[in-house]
């Protein structure tokens, strides 16, 4: 075992081709993931005709490290503009764009690509711990624990809400959810507040959605208020190493944190059927939640950037197990990755496990290898993309509404999402003047289609007595546990601070 | 040589409506024009891989176009198909969506803007027969033990309207089955389902069960239609029973029809036949059919009017059958 192991560290170090491969795949990974609206899925469809030919463990390396690296680049709009890349990111914008504007891209950015690279380590990591117990625990999550997970990462609403906006939050939230019901019902099969319109049957495209309630009303806000993104940043208008160094330490000085995160996105990964947004908003929530100082957050606290960036990128690793080692994809990219897979003739199933250990030790050490380089390359090319918010608005707002919209469009390639866009924007505008919490609704709109679809499909199969599944009852004491405190410490903070401290 | 001739008469006197000349094909019209081939998915998948595929050897064949493939995903193939229905009939776009919208055309379905018998047919790529699978871990051996079950076996379905759903909700109506439906199984979550053993069996497309049949989680019991012989037909358990026959027939063709090429109705004869006949050599094309065998697609083609005249028949339905297909489009409206 150990000799594999280090052997196929050593075979994928020492073959010059495969570095330059994978060098590649990286910078292709980070132009796609910069790209709002263009997801992993496509560039792995899109790169297929280039593997024909590549031999089969170079064209895997390839294709995984470009996939793995993908969420690490979207986090450099989300912090820099508001402007996220797609449903994960969105979570990094919440505390990483105040940040920005308080003149710390430099430490945002620093924070979130050290906390993206850890991830994807840690996430690799999980992944090589797991192959001998992937089936129980894969298994062990059916409808009734996914229902319960969504209502877990909904309570979490409580605490990102922020102080004495708890209402607000949970108008919010169902606001959030309400959208989550447009399109066709998955039960009846009845097109629900879509009338005749086609691009409705599908349901609000979430990129849209996030786009519109985060980067559109930033993108009002700057063009009225003029100057640059960072208000504060007039004494050191330079973002120097030191500031993005400083960044890079906060990770290890939240390590605990972002182990707990990178583990339980690892563990979301595994399991097929949550989504890929899930990890890392039950992660932003966690970090909240766990806060000793939870009314930090949404102002730019560092931890709300560490914990989402290292839950997405750990997930990769994880949603690679269930499609090598069950032959069972679990999102709609690792399913064109199979067909990659199948391509150079790899044949995943249980089998991979006995006849093609040295492949999977490759493709793990692909996946530590592929996010270091891409954390190195970011580190050293973000002292000059973080300038950008020292430009006058003037010049930045046009050229980002353009990216929004062409990614808005690109995402499903149907124009009438710009009408989404337009009308979610209104209300995002009026969350953010009258600040109202703008998180609760992402939540609401991702995990809010999860519940409906896996309650439905839970009373199906046993009814109310699902809730008796032995998982079921933990995750239900969670819920409880989690509701229980919010009560206690909004309780407990309305009597400790003086009347009329409302914000 | 004369044999050639002879068949060219034959097909040509097929292809001629009464009084149209015979249309000669006309492939120099594409020089220097482009083809925009519709997909009705999302990248990567099935009808994407196949659409990329037939499109780039159409263009081997037709010298001069450029094919550009455009992906128009959403509400189930209905937005793609109904685009290129209304598109110009020039034969400058053709596109490729899922079979399984005979169904919904046959439930006359709101979103339905088209009309399958009327599209310039060009061809088909394979055969994807529907088979029944079963989970490893029942009982259930055969078709006949299926039957025999004294509980409801719970199978996945997607959501209603879905081809799997409609199947199943019309042989679990006619043949009476012990089968409780659980819709909203999507992509590959009834194979993790009958995993974690709270599905029994679902229907399918042969293909995208073979990898999990192969490693040991499941087993087919009865096919509809299809080349391979190594799997009881589905037919021979429903003998006797006319609606129920009628019924395992259109399940077929729809297996039968699979990865199809179309234009929008109305392409002038001579294009017609030029983009026939460039699919035609595409299909036979060495080149294509060992990059296809190597991504695991298998290649069964039929072309132009036969195509046609399939689907012609497979939307001749008895009323029974309209109508059970309009229950399983609007249960629970």
């Amino acid at each position: 075992m150990i000799e594999v192991m280090f052997g196929s560290l050593a075979g994928l170090l020492t073959n010059p081709q495969t570095i330059g491969l994978m060098l590649i795949a990286v910078m292709i990974g980070l132009i796609v993931g910069a790209t709002p609206g263009i997801g992993g899925r496509l560039s792995i469809a899109l790169a297929i005709p280039f593997i024909y030919g590549m031999d089969m463990t170079q064209g895997a390396v390839f294709l995984l490290t470009m996939h793995a690296v993908n969420g690490t680049s979207g986090q450099v709009s989300s912090i820099m503009f508001g402007v996220p890349g797609d449903g994960d990111d969105a979570a990094t914008t919440i505390d990483g764009y105040p940040m920005a504007k308080k003149g710390e891209a430099g430490r945002a950015l620093g924070a979130s690509i050290t906390a993206s690279g850890v991830g994807g380590i840690i996430g690799a990591v999980v992944f090589a711990v797991m192959i001998p117990v992937l089936e129980p625990v894969v298994l062990a999550f059916s409808p009734a624990e996914f229902f319960l997970l969504a209502v877990l990462g909904i309570t979490f609403i409580a605490f990102l809400a922020g102080k004495g906006q708890i209402f607000k939050g949970i108008i919010v939230g169902l606001f959030g959810m309400m959208l989550a019901t447009v399109g066709m019902d998955p039960q009846t099969g009845t097109a629900r507040f879509s009338g005749d319109y086609l691009f409705l049957w599908d349901g609000i495209s979430t990129i849209t959605a996030v786009l519109a309630v985060f980067a559109i009303p930033e993108m009002i806000a700057l063009a009225t208020r003029g100057g640059s993104i960072a208000m504060q940043g007039t004494g050191d208008v330079r973002v120097s190493y030191k500031q993005l160094f400083q960044g890079v330490l906060e990770v290890p000085r939240h390590w605990w944190l972002a182990l707990r995160t990178s583990i339980i996105g690892a563990v979301i990964g595994m399991v097929p059927g949550l989504g890929g947004s899930a990890a890392a908003w039950l992660c932003y929530g966690h970090a909240v939640q766990s806060s000793k100082t939870p009314e930090r957050f949404g102002h730019g606290a560092v931890e709300g950037v560490i914990a989402p960036e290292t839950a997405s990128n750990a997930k990769e690793g994880g949603s690679l197990l269930p499609t090598l080692f069950f032959g069972i994809p679990g999102s709609s990219g690792m399913a064109v990755m199979m067909g990659a897979f199948l391509i150079l003739g790899i044949q995943p199933g249980p089998a991979m496990m006995t006849d093609n250990l040295g492949l999977v030790w490759t493709l793990i050490w692909a996946l530590v290898v592929g996010n270091l380089i891409a954390v190195t390359f970011l580190l050293f090319i973000t002292r000059w993309v973080a300038l950008l918010t020292f430009v006058n608005v003037a010049m930045l707002v046009p050229f980002i509404l353009t990216l929004v919209m062409v990614g808005v469009y690109s995402s499903e390639g149907q124009w009438e999402n710009l009408l989404v866009l337009l009308a979610i924007s209104v209300v995002g505008w009026g969350l953010l003047k009258y600040d109202w919490p703008r998180a609760p609704f992402v939540i609401g709109l991702v995990l809010g289609k999860i519940a409906e679809e896996s309650l439905h499909k839970a009373l199906g199969l046993w009814g109310m007595s699902f809730f008796w599944r032995p998982l079921s009852l933990v995750l239900i004491a969670l819920i409880a546990a989690t509701i229980a405190y919010a009560v206690y410490s909004s309780v407990k903070g309305k009597s400790g601070t003086p009347v009329g401290a409302g914000s | 040589m004369t044999e050639h001739v002879f068949k060219g008469i034959f097909a040509a006197a097929l292809l001629a409506a009464p009084g149209a000349a015979y249309a000669q094909a006309d492939k120099a019209f594409f020089n220097g024009k482009s083809v925009t081939y519709i997909v009705a998915t999302a990248p990567g998948g099935g009808y994407d891989t196949y659409g990329r595929l037939v499109a780039e050897y159409m263009q081997k064949y037709l010298p001069g176009s450029t094919f550009v493939v455009r992906n128009m995903p959403g509400a189930g193939h209905l937005v793609g198909t109904n685009a290129l229905y209304a598109s110009k009939p020039d034969g400058l776009t053709l596109g490729t969506f899922n079979t399984g919208l005979i169904y919904t055309q046959l439930a006359k379905h709101s979103g339905v803007k088209f009309d399958l018998t009327k599209m310039s047919w060009i061809g088909k790529a394979a055969t994807d027969p529907r088979a029944v699978i079963i989970a490893a871990q029942s009982p259930i051996k055969s078709w006949p033990d299926l039957t025999k079950m004294k509980d409801p076996q719970n199978f996945a379905t997607s959501g209603p309207g879905g081809a799997n759903f409609v199947e199943t909700l019309a042989l679990t109506a006619i043949l009476k089955l012990p089968i409780k439906m659980l819709p909203g199984y999507n992509g590959t979550d009834d194979q993790l389902a009958m995993r974690r053993g709270e599905i029994v069996g679902s229907i399918g497309s042969r293909s995208s069960f073979e990898q999990f049949v192969a490693n040991g989680y499941g087993r087919f019991v009865g096919q509809f239609g299809g080349t391979r012989k190594d799997l009881p037909q589905m037919s021979q358990y429903v003998k006797g029973n006319a609606e129920a026959e009628r019924l395992v027939r259109l399940i077929t063709a729809q297996g039968d029809i699979a990865r199809l090429t179309a234009g929008p109705p109305g392409v002038p004869a001579p294009q017609l036949a030029g983009l026939r006949d460039a699919y035609r050599q595409a299909m036979e094309d060495k080149d294509m059919q060992a990059r296809a065998d190597k991504l695991g697609l298998p290649v069964e083609p039929l072309f132009g009017e036969d195509v046609a005249k399939a689907v012609s028949e497979a939307l001749n339905q008895s009323p029974e059958v309209v109508n059970l297909l309009v229950e399983g489009f609007s249960k629970g409206k």
